[in-house]
């Protein structure tokens, strides 16, 4: 007997006699009541994660049960209103609890057995086993048809077998602790740890699958030499964690060094760099582990990096693309000089800027064995790496992946000898906080303070920096490094990381706003100016300097009138709870049931707890519709679709007194008698309120309508919902789902003031977060200056209003029904703070007019 | 002018509390140090007195509202704040009785709590005016 079937026979029980009406309403009014309670706490739980709040791990666990309880109560309403028709929601809900429990259990869930995935195996929903860069690039792969290199993962799997096999874990943590009691140095414990491993075997299970895995694609690609580069593919959190990209690679390999490599690159697990982000970052030993790629080597021409956003200044929509000749490795480390453009985002992605650089050295391959340094040819030296073409075929690129991952692009890519364009990697790109503008020309600070540099560079982090100038030099030890002090270096590599938590700012020659260091600089909030060709020589050691990002200009001493700006807002501390609220919340918030005529909307295809209270509101709203309007007809109701010129696909169920004559051809307006349900749809059917055209919509929010399934403005009835209304003559609860916005109203109209009642509640709604947060203030704004009491989780508003005479109660019902069709398209309307004024005045306007008031 | 730095003991035996708080509080200019160990922080209670107490109610080992009866014993002056993730009404009631200049419940925002050490401080400097 199969488990559904035993949870079938439990709960299932002999054929029930026809249940009265009120009972089953009683029963979908329960669903509705834990559908909002879930609802509400996970975007309460969600909220926690802006940075603003301290919690513990007392707090996600007292979340998580909370939520298992109220699923759990859900799965069995909606099988007491469905006589156990969806048993298998169980199923997948103790799938869903067990995953959750194991990361409360302080566990990092690896999704599966394998040690090495082909990239054809690998989609995105394996992160947590084969890392953010294998997973990103294999999808891209697999469904975008671009052109990626050629490779395959090891998995967190293999990385557990070569600890456990070696028994290295117990030595390794000893080491670690020993460090964290400060009883050695950082470099120490690295050197020991790195050494640990360097001399541990890899296990001859994981061996062979590596090297049979490297033989399926050397044989795949007969046309060129199967040399491999092994690098890291960190795990799924550290997406946008700066730390990724720093650890080692081994570039342009031959096949039987691959096992070697996979050591070394591991080991840098351990780097001093990587060990001390950790400790900031509160890293628990369970979360470190490292996934591998290993990849067909690209014999590369020009190398380069791609932000489809400026990420110093997003507002002006340009994309950046840094590029020089050769592998891309000096180019991401800020090690060479690179040619720098600047494109426009909208197509056809013209050429705003260019500077090429004098390129005097490159890296190449060297046969199979490891890279070298060459000289650049004379004649490419001032050569631009990239051809108008190659730019506009790379911003095409770019726009496409930013579309299929929603979010802005951090892209690694080559051109081949082919002229081909290979995406190396793509990541998500951090954005710079906008901060208020700031004028360059603040006074005549020239005349009082010398300046060092000025006009030069580019600002990969925008601020000012007063410190000691530390000049990095030759034999030069970082760890010398003072705390406060503004580092001054040659180049913006990627090891400076390493003093980013006492750095005040750094300044470079070389390097560019796509390098390493340009991206920790951001994650940590510390100005960086690069690109300066002349800081080491013009700034002297220890003395005091002030840096200001922002105008490009570096003054000798303190400047006191730039002070104030030095005070850096907190950044948002990546501590361990973070990270674990985080890890459930996957498990927990991201819905992937949004179109219910989907194939995936069943109870099987429910992966989170939104997914399953998703299935259950839209199961609970058909079976009462079903029963009652499709089916034998309850005696004790009377049920029909309301005949409208709106796109309202609207079943009304009448238990008493809500309807008058005849509905078998449908429900006319006029025959509504229920009367709060004819105040609403007075509201809605407003002249103007439901048709409000859209305005046109901009770019953001067109982005963000990507993660739409099916367009909000398509009014055909089966797209616009199913919409459910169970009324009598005092009584009104209603259920919209319009678009992707869900309305609930429930009302009791009556001459006695103590019984009247309404609730309202609103939510969903697919728009950047700042426009959701402005139509939930202007909601909230609207409905409080109409007497309703308000409450806001995340992007829910519930608005309450209780005792009130039935005058007013009918106009607030009057001004519901006009936010119900009014709201539909607001979130896509409000591009600017003044339209919460303009809209609210709006409605203000409406409601005088009708009420006079 | 007294330019004399408040100074804040925080205990929690959750470390993110000290350590999210610390620095932020520093950074608004107070003088903190910070404990998840109540042991520890009573030694460093005998060795000196602070303008205000942040501290958990309800901790492995020993009770927070031991803790805080202790302080106010011996520093009735001692503005105490608690917080805690188990917020009733009843430890609420019992830790004002006991002088607790005010109560939140965990999960806050940082804003609120130093909301709430501002005011404690405004009421330490109003009294010793008085």
């Amino acid at each position: 007997m199969s488990v559904l079937d035993r949870i079938r026979r439990l709960f299932g029980g002999k054929k029930k006699e026809t249940v009265p009406f009120k009972i089953l309403f009683a029963e979908f009014k329960k669903s509705l009541e834990l559908n909002n309670q879930i609802l509400d706490l996970i975007a309460d739980a969600n909220d926690k994660l802006s940075g603003d709040y301290i919690f513990d791990e007392q707090y996600i666990q007292y979340i998580c049960r909370k939520l298992a309880d109220l699923v759990r109560q859900l799965i069995v309403t909606i099988n007491h209103l469905t006589e156990q028709k969806y048993a298998a929601l169980y199923i997948s809900f103790h799938k869903i609890e067990e995953e959750i429990e194991i990361l409360l259990r302080g566990r990092v869930l690896g999704q599966i057995q394998d040690y090495i995935l082909p990239y054809s195996m690998i989609s995105r929903t394996l992160t947590d086993s084969v890392g953010g860069k294998n997973a990103h690039i294999a999808e891209i792969g697999n469904l975008l048809d671009q052109q990626i290199p050629d490779g395959f993962a090891i998995t967190t799997e293999g990385f557990n077998l070569f600890l456990d096999e070696n028994d290295i874990r117990d030595e390794i943590l000893s080491i670690r602790r020993s460090w964290h009691r400060s009883e050695i140095p950082v470099d120490e414990a690295s050197r020991r740890i790195q050494r640990v491993i360097n001399e541990a075997e890899v296990p001859p299970k994981l061996q062979m699958d590596m090297l049979a895995a490297a033989e399926v694609l050397s044989r795949r690609h007969k046309d060129v030499t199967p040399c491999f580069a092994v690098r890291s593919s960190a795990l799924g959190e550290d997406e946008i964690s700066s730390f990724a990209g720093q650890y080692l690679s081994r570039l342009n390999i031959p096949l039987q060094e691959i096992p070697q490599a996979y050591k070394e690159v591991i080991a840098s697990l351990y780097s001093p760099e990587a060990m001390e982000y950790r400790l900031m970052m509160d890293f628990r030993p369970h979360e470190i582990m490292m996934a591998v790629a290993c990849q067909l080597m690209i014999p590369a021409k020009v190398s380069g990096v791609l932000y489809t956003y400026d990420p110093v200044r997003p507002e002006n929509e340009t994309m950046i693309v840094n590029s020089a000749w050769g592998l891309g490795e000096p180019i991401v480390a800020g090690e060479v000089p690179t040619d720098h453009f600047v494109l426009d985002r909208r197509p056809p992605h013209e050429v705003r800027e260019i500077q090429i650089v004098h390129k005097t050295t490159t890296m190449v391959q060297r046969g199979c064995g490891g890279t070298g340094i060459d000289g650049v040819q004379e004649n490419q030296r001032r050569e631009s790496s990239l051809t108008t073409h190659q730019l506009q075929k790379l911003a095409e690129i770019g726009m496409r992946l930013e579309k299929y991952f929603k979010r802005p692009q951090d892209i690694e890519f080559a051109i081949d000898r082919q002229e081909r364009v290979i995406v190396l990697q793509s990541r998500q790109l951090r954005l710079q906080q906008k901060r208020a503008p700031r004028a360059c020309d603040l006074s005549d600070l020239e005349e009082k303070y010398p300046i060092l540099i000025r006009g030069r560079g580019i600002a990969a982090m925008e601020g000012i920096a007063i410190g000691p100038a530390w000049v990095f030099s030759e034999g030069r030890d970082l760890n010398d490094f003072p705390m406060g002090g503004i580092l001054v270096a040659r180049h913006a590599t990627p090891q400076l990381a390493r003093v980013i938590n006492k750095a005040a700012g750094f300044i470079t020659d070389v390097g560019s706003t796509t390098g390493h260091l340009a991206t920790v600089a951001r994650e940590f909030r510390v100005p960086a100016l690069f690109k300066t060709e002349n800081a080491t020589e013009v700034i002297a050691d220890g003395e005091e300097i002030t840096i200001d990002t922002e105008c490009l200009t570096v003054y000798k001493g303190i400047v006191q009138e730039l002070r104030y700006y030095a005070i850096q807002e907190e950044p948002i501390e990546e501590m361990y709870e973070y990270r674990l609220l985080r890890r459930v919340l996957k498990k927990i918030e991201p819905l992937n049931l949004t179109d219910p005529t989907a194939e995936n909307f069943t109870p099987e295809g429910c992966r989170t707890y939104h997914d399953l209270t998703r299935f259950v509101h839209e199961k609970a709203v058909e079976t009462i519709i079903d029963l009652n309007f499709y089916h034998a007809h309850h005696r004790d109701t009377q049920a029909g679709k309301l005949l409208w010129d709106f796109p309202l696909d609207l079943i009304l169920i009448d238990v008493g007194g809500g309807i008058e004559g005849s509905h078998s051809q449908g429900v006319r307006p006029e025959q509504i008698t229920s009367v709060p349900m004819r105040a609403i749809l007075d509201g809605m059917s407003y002249p103007g309120i439901w048709d409000m055209a859209p305005a046109g919509v901009d770019f953001s929010s067109f982005m963000s309508s990507l993660t739409r399934t099916s367009s909000v403005r398509s009014t055909s009835p089966e797209d616009v919902g199913r919409n459910l209304a169970v009324v009598s003559a005092e009584y009104t609860n209603i259920n919209f789902r319009l678009g992707y916005h869900f309305t609930v109203i429930d009302a009791f109209v009556s001459d006695n003031v103590l019984d009247n009642h309404i609730y309202f509640r609103f939510s969903g709604g697919v728009t950047e977060t700042i426009r959701r947060s402005r139509r939930t203030r202007l909601l909230a704004k609207i409905l409080s200056h109409y007497d309703f009491l308000c409450e806001l989780y995340g992007d829910i508003v519930v608005a309450r209003l209780k005792r009130t005479d039935r005058e007013r109660m009918m106009t607030r019902l009057f001004l519901l029904g006009l936010l119900v069709g009014f709201t539909r398209q607001l979130d896509v309307e409000m591009v600017s703070e003044e339209t919460i004024d303009i809209f609210f005045n709006k409605i203000r306007t409406i409601m005088e007019h009708e009420h006079g008031k | 002018m007294e330019n004399k730095q408040t100074s804040i003991l925080i205990l929690d035996d959750e470390p993110i509390v000290g350590k999210r708080l610390k620095p932020s509080l520093e950074k608004k200019g107070y003088e903190v140090e910070s404990f998840t160990r109540s042991k520890e922080a009573l030694e460093r209670i005998e060795e000196r007195s602070f303008d205000i107490v942040v501290t958990d109610l309800k901790m492995e080992g020993m009770d927070g509202m031991q803790f805080l009866t202790l302080v106010k014993e011996k520093y009735p002056d001692t503005e105490v704040i608690v917080i805690t993730g188990f917020a009733t009404m009843a430890t609420a009631r019992e830790s004002y009785n006991k002088g607790v200049f005010d109560f939140l419940a965990k999960p806050f925002k940082l804003g609120e709590i130093v909301e709430v050490i501002g005011r404690a401080e405004a009421k330490r400097k109003k009294s010793r005016e008085a």
